[in-house]
């Protein structure tokens, strides 16, 4: 008789997985890090993460596959379109209170999908984009070879770390940003509009900056999931993963930098672990169920560390 | 008159169908002290609000430094040096009392992306330059040893003097002081009050204050501008405005016909 609960522990001590769950977690630490900026440090609610996520991996594989564009052109021009979307989807709605802001993100980011789902001369539709990372490839391999043969059969290794370095050194950037005079006056945006108003502060155009530079970190944690995956499909940016993104930055704390990429490995660890959870029910059911696990995960910790792992608790309770 | 630094001509406000202002007008004298009273409801914020870019008039001009402003958005006005606070403060409560402070300084190249990457120096340089000021500014205002301590820990009065201090910190030519004593103890308004006094004679700042201590008004203001119902009803030196009869009705509850 097979027991009713049975984890194989053998994945997890596999290098293969915690690579894969690696590459996971700095690809959405990168997504992730565009939200803090909005929602952690200028107060705007940003649910339309995924949607310029998807705008950055089209456009890369688009300008790569139709037109013929070596990646490495690719890369820098996808981001300027995708920072151009954040600034043309902030000009008219960023005027508009904040959840009704909310609302205007997450329609834009439906619309981006759907899009992608039927331009299917461009996008490939639900049947994807292919073939627009062979040159990654020819990379990815000559950094294969630097590293030592023992890590030969890993052929994920340099997305890995490729992707954190990505990580560290945006992290380290925006952190400098949030430092300076400019990341001063986000705050004082995110505490109270009117007074930044007041104080002679354009506040329209620092919330286009901020959502410009949330789109552009979308734009980059794109590249990082289509070249994981090596095709995009629509359904790589459903909602759900910008929700993920917003557990990450609460598990990890509002308004701190670092804990987001510490909040994305928890969390991607937590959810591709429980992949080998063996349970007597059907797989979409244990599907759901992770989700479950996350829900609850996050409910417990917004009632007993509101502030997340690395957060201020002194910045979430002095609200007036 | 051409020693006025506001003109406010004929200014309407609507909200739906009730006229908040309706066709007030009034002048406010360079390194003066102006008081504008008027009971509840008369329209006094709505017309700040007017004033400082915070709400779109539906009609009349407003002129400052021989400018019109009008229109203009508000983040534009306080930097031609016309800087306001708030009834309720608005210090903000998650940041340090310093940041409060350095926040408002102007000609801070690091406050956009462009000079944080290319003029690191110069902003470092003007940042040292604000500190140095806003500590200054704190010392004077009894609050030096809560510069580190976020603004949400501070007292209601202390905030008031806050909010006064990092007006201050924006380089203003004209405050606009929106009931600045509600709420404060006497003996830190009356500090309040000597501050006003003394940026207004060592300065020259001019200053326009919402109030209703009449005792504050006759006792400190050089002209006071009364409001009823959306208009100016009187405007003029402390002791005539007071004697109006005018006034004196619409503090009564005007239309009660003796």
């Amino acid at each position: 008789m097979t027991p009713v609960l049975a984890v194989s522990f053998d994945a997890l001590t596999s290098a293969g997985f915690w690579i894969g769950v690696g590459v996971l977690a700095g690809t959405y630490a990168i997504f992730t890090l565009g939200l803090q900026l909005n929602v952690g440090f200028t107060g705007i609610i940003n649910f339309g993460q995924a949607g310029f996520m998807a705008i950055g991996a089209y456009a890369m594989g688009i300008l790569v596959v139709r037109a013929g564009w070596s990646l490495w052109a690719a890369l820098p021009a996808a981001t300027a379109i995708a920072t151009a979307a954040g600034v043309l989807l902030g000009l008219p709605s960023l005027r508009l209170r904040a959840d009704y802001f909310a609302i205007v993100t997450i329609a834009f980011a439906e619309i981006v999908r759907y899009v992608a789902q039927n331009a299917r001369g461009l996008t490939g539709g639900n049947q994807g984009l292919l073939g627009f990372d062979d040159e990654w490839l020819d990379l990815s391999d000559r950094i294969l070879g630097w590293l030592p043969a023992s890590v030969q059969d890993q052929f994920l290794l340099p997305l890995l770390i490729v992707v954190w370095i990505a990580v560290a050194l945006l992290t380290g950037l925006l952190m400098l940003l949030q430092r300076s005079p400019w990341g001063r006056v986000l705050r004082a945006i995110r505490e109270d509009e009117d007074a930044a108003r007041a104080l002679g502060k354009n506040v329209l155009a620092y919330k286009l900056q901020s959502i410009a530079l949330a789109a552009a970190l979308g734009a980059i944690a794109g590249y990082f999931l289509a070249l994981n995956l090596s095709f995009l499909s629509p359904e790589s940016f459903e909602p759900q993963f910008t929700f993920i993104g917003f557990t990450i930055l609460i598990l990890g704390g509002l308004a701190s930098y670092v804990g987001v990429a510490l909040g994305s490995v928890i969390i991607w660890t937590l959810l591709e672990a429980t992949r080998f959870v063996d349970l007597p029910l059907a797989a979409e059911k244990v599907a759901a169920l992770r989700f479950v696990i996350v829900g609850v995960a996050l409910i417990v910790l917004v009632a007993f560390r509101p502030q997340g792992i690395v957060g201020k608790r002194e910045e979430m309770v002095l609200r007036d | 008159m051409t020693d006025e630094l506001l003109r406010v001509a004929g200014v309407v406000k609507r909200f739906g169908g009730v006229r908040a202002v309706d066709g007030a007008s009034f002048g406010v004298r360079d390194r003066s002290i102006t008081a504008l009273i008027g009971p509840n409801g008369a329209g006094k914020t709505t017309l700040f609000n007017v004033v400082t870019g915070f709400a779109r008039a539906d009609g009349g001009t407003v002129v400052y430094d021989d400018r019109e402003v009008s229109g203009r958005p508000a983040h534009a006005i306080a930097r031609c040096g016309m800087v306001r606070t708030f009834q309720i403060t608005k210090a903000l409560a998650a940041m340090p009392v310093l940041d409060n402070m350095t926040l408002a300084a102007p000609r801070q190249p690091g406050e956009h992306l462009v000079g944080v990457i290319a003029r690191p120096r110069a902003a470092r340089r003007r940042e040292r330059a604000v500190r140095a000021r806003a500590r200054e500014l704190l010392a004077r205002y009894g609050l030096e040893r809560k510069a580190d301590d976020y603004a949400g820990t501070l007292s209601g009065g202390q905030r008031k003097l806050l909010e006064l201090a990092r007006a201050l910190m924006a380089e203003p030519r004209m405050v606009l002081l929106d009931e600045p004593m509600a709420g404060v103890n006497p003996a830190l308004a009356a500090k309040l009050l000597e501050h006003v006094h003394a940026l207004r004679d060592q300065e020259g700042t001019t200053f326009l204050l919402i109030e209703h201590d009449m005792e504050v008004v006759m006792g400190h203001s050089d002209r006071v501008v009364c409001m009823a119902q959306g208009r100016v009803i009187a405007a003029g030196e402390p002791e005539a405005v007071r004697s109006d009869p005018r006034v004196i009705d619409a503090y009564l509850g005007g239309g009660a016909e003796r």
